[in-house]
């Protein structure tokens, strides 16, 4: 039969008058909520569903991963340039099982995914089958929801919340347990799809109250030394101009989070730098010195606080924050405000005086100086013989003119790499914070290339995390996908074997690593790439790597034992920051 | 340690009394008693969980996290004092031939304890009250010999004037996934 291209909406309108699967359903489902990539991995229980997809091939495209973990962290590197739930489809069994950890990472994160995975037939639950797991009880603690299908006439109704929920609120994943049953009988009706856009047991509150609105204008307002730290929450809701907005008119300074890197200017006159454990020197010193601490958007994290009874004592605090279950979790809240950090600083914007706060701000920029002196200098200006991870970056971020998408894995090179990143643009950081999972960047990249196809994506990756999940060097090569691949090597468990050396006695227990040749498995995926050892072919090699038409893998040679610094030592005050 | 009882509201949905006692086992949270079951609105259940705790802020951040759950409607916190509480206890108790004789006016005028059951050489007695009105009964009864005994999780209502399900959306927003 000869294959016609329809449009989703062609195939949506022809599919009203069918009687279909629930396969078809899923599919219809996923059409009708705009979807139209997939990350998955085919096997036996979710084979009527890779049936059903190839009759939707031309509307639904489909990335082939070649790890489960990779279909995850790649829907959440789409999910976070798109702004919308990433989709991830899988096997039952151990193709649930190998989602596991991209859904932790999610809820963490609050990332919005969809999670698709097949799952034994209904007779044949709970009896040990062949690859069934029980999926529903072990994702019960690492989703925002997740649902069991076991016919076909349900598929629509849960799809429908399913996106609701995943995309609203505070973002996050669900997973949908998908029977072969369910995926193989007939619908009893035809298939009709309802967006869902209520839920009686679900509803989060996106307009804050006018009265909590109010006790932080006036709090704000009569504050000597405010101080705004900006999470994720600025990025998830879009509110990058409000915040510039109230910023500019409050004249206060704006530290971010790790996740809310972008979420300014880096040189926006009122951006202090970033806040938490590896952040700047002033940021987190004057946590203690403000009077009034205005949270947008961000959870206190204890990467962020430190120790809890020595974090911000002095100050009186507003906390900005969709998930009511964060305020006073850990900081407790002078004027706490419930909503979507848009539309509350929409909100507070007109109640605001115009301020400038200068001599507070000048604190900010005599703390900068030391650090400038003490650790930038030293980094990005030395005649050492080996480069340092952070010259890279700096090189990095000049020559993108701080526009690229920058994927960052965890260890010492996420640290250096939102360090000496001038991010110019918003939405630009894509890492795994709140799980720190190692073998993120990589498929979270080429997702977020699917999702930004127009965006310079930059991985960074250590030599370590980059073992992790390099298999998906073959799906960047399958999809033609224009990722740039940075791999810092410093030959160690760098970040490890940082804290062997300054809380462990120096001693190194496993963390040494001998590495493979990256640019000859990168050829072996069909990847371009080269091995960059001195600093004189540093810009060279970036140029290269930048320039080239098509993925590229760079390997930059650095310095064995670098330490990342500030560092505000695990469980102690922020302001006992080290500078060395 | 302070008895703090929660009730909380729920869609009948299944899998959700494990999504509950999640929120308690991550933060280590012993839970007392539990009871649930369908309330007077068709497809709304009611858990009442009763833990004990150090800080009132603990449950409030318990509350808060429970509340969180797609699919719990409305979660609320108790001191004893805010509400009206109930147990019920079954003692299966021994009555050999020649053995001590069981005081049934006792049980039943000092104890409010009834008997439901008359074995052969055993009886079983139902007595409801509060934990401590359970515990006195028990104590009184254990030289008989108690062969079996159980005891139910804590039903509570509390005493604001209006029912906690009215605090609820209306019926006809309902959707029971
Ligand atoms: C899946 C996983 N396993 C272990 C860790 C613990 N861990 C954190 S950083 C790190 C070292 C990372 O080494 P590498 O990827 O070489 O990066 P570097 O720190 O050297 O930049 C390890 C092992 C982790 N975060 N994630």
């Amino acid at each position: 039969m000869a294959h016609q291209k329809q449009t989703a909406a062609e195939v949506l309108e022809e599919a009203s008058q069918r009687t279909v699967t629930g396969a078809h359903a899923l599919m219809l489902s996923l059409l009708a909520e705009g979807v139209d990539t997939l990350f998955g991995y085919p096997g036996g229980a979710i084979m009527p569903t890779y049936d059903a997809l190839y009759d939707y091939r031309d509307v639904l495209r489909h990335i082939l991963v070649r790890h489960e973990q990779g279909a995850g962290h790649a829907a959440q590197g789409y999910a976070r340039l798109q702004n919308k739930a990433g989709v991830a489809l899988v096997t039952s069994g151990p193709g649930a099982t190998n989602l596991m950890t991209p859904i932790c990472d999610a809820l963490l994160d609050s990332t919005p995914m969809v999670c698709i995975v097949g799952q034994v037939y209904n007779k044949l639950l709970g009896t040990d089958a062949f690859q069934e797991a029980d999926v529903i009880g072990m994702t019960m603690p690492i989703t925002k929801w997740n649902y069991q299908i076991t016919s076909a006439d349900e598929v629509p109704e849960i799809l429908a919340k399913a996106f609701y929920i995943a995309q609203t609120g505070r973002p996050g994943p669900v997973v949908l347990d998908f029977t072969r049953t369910a995926q193989m009988e007939l619908m009893t009706r035809p298939f009709s799809y309802q967006k869902c856009e209520t839920m009686v047991s679900y509803h989060p509150r996106t307009v804050p109250k006018d009265d909590q609105i109010r006790a932080a204008a006036e709090l704000i307002n009569k504050a000597k030394k405010p101080y705004i730290l900006a999470g994720h929450g600025i990025l998830i809701s879009q509110a990058e101009a409000e915040l510039k907005a109230f910023a500019e008119k409050s004249g206060i300074p704006v530290a971010t989070t790790l996740l809310g890197m972008s979420a300014i200017d880096a040189d926006h006159p009122n951006y202090v730098g970033w806040l938490g454990m590896h952040g700047n020197y002033g940021t987190n010193v004057l946590t203690n010195e403000c009077d009034v601490l205005i949270a947008i958007g961000m959870r206190f994290d204890d990467r962020v606080t430190g120790d809890l009874s020595q974090y911000a004592r002095q100050a009186k605090v507003v906390h900005i924050e969709i998930d009511p279950a964060e305020i006073d979790k850990n900081v407790k809240a002078t004027a706490p405000v419930v909503g979507d950090a848009k539309e509350a600083l929409k909100a507070l914007l007109p109640l605001i005086d115009e301020k400038s706060h200068p001599e507070w701000r000048d604190e900010f920029r005599k703390y900068d100086v030391i650090e400038e002196e003490k650790i930038t200098r030293r980094t990005l200006f030395h005649d050492g013989e080996h480069i340092k991870m952070g010259e890279a970056v700096a090189l990095l971020s000049e020559l993108t003119k701080g526009e690229a998408v920058t994927v960052t894995d965890v260890g010492q090179h996420q640290m250096i790499a939102n360090r000496y990143y001038r991010f110019k643009k918003h939405n630009s950081i894509v890492t795994s914070g709140g799980a720190g999972t190692m073998g993120f960047a990589l498929p979270a990249a080429l997702g977020a290339k699917v999702g930004a196809p127009d965006r310079q994506v930059v991985a960074i990756i250590g030599d370590g995390g980059f073992q992790m999940t390099l298999q998906e060097l073959a799906t960047i090569w399958q999809e033609n996908l224009n990722v740039k691949i940075l791999i810092l090597n410093n030959n160690f468990l760098g970040m490890v074997r940082q804290w062997q050396q300054l809380f462990f006695d120096n001693r190194y227990s496993f963390v040494d690593i001998k590495n493979p040749d990256f640019v000859t498995i990168a050829k072996g995926f069909h990847i371009e790439g080269h091995t960059c050892r001195e600093r004189g072919e540093l810009r060279a090699s970036l140029e290269k790597m930048l320039n080239h038409d098509g993925a590229y893998l760079l390997e930059v040679i650095c310095e064995k034992e670098e330490n990342v610094f500030p560092m505000v030592p695990a469980g102690q005050a922020v302001d006992k920051i080290r500078l060395e | 340690m302070t008895n703090y009882t929660i009730s909380i509201f729920t869609t009948n949905t299944v899998g959700l009394l494990n999504r509950i006692t999640i929120v308690f086992t991550r933060r280590r949270l012993n839970i007392e008693s539990l009871t649930v079951c369908e309330t007077e609105r068709k497809g709304v259940s009611r858990f009442t969980i009763v833990l004990k705790s150090e800080t009132r802020e603990q449950v409030e951040k318990l509350v808060r996290q429970i509340r969180k759950i797609v699919d719990v409607l409305a979660v609320y916190g108790y001191l004893n004092e805010d509400i009206v509480y109930h147990e019920t206890a079954l003692f299966k108790v021994s009555t050999p031939l020649g053995g001590p004789q069981l005081d049934i006016e006792r049980v039943n005028k000092d104890f409010n304890a009834w008997v439901v059951h008359w074995g052969a050489d055993y009886v079983i007695i139902e007595k409801s009250g509060t934990e401590a009105e359970i515990m006195e009964f028990y104590h009184y009864i254990k030289p008989q010999g108690i062969l079996e005994f159980v005891r139910s999780g804590r039903i509570s209502v509390s005493k604001e004037e209006k029912g906690l399900v009215e605090y609820l959306p209306e019926e006809g927003v309902w959707e029971i996934a």
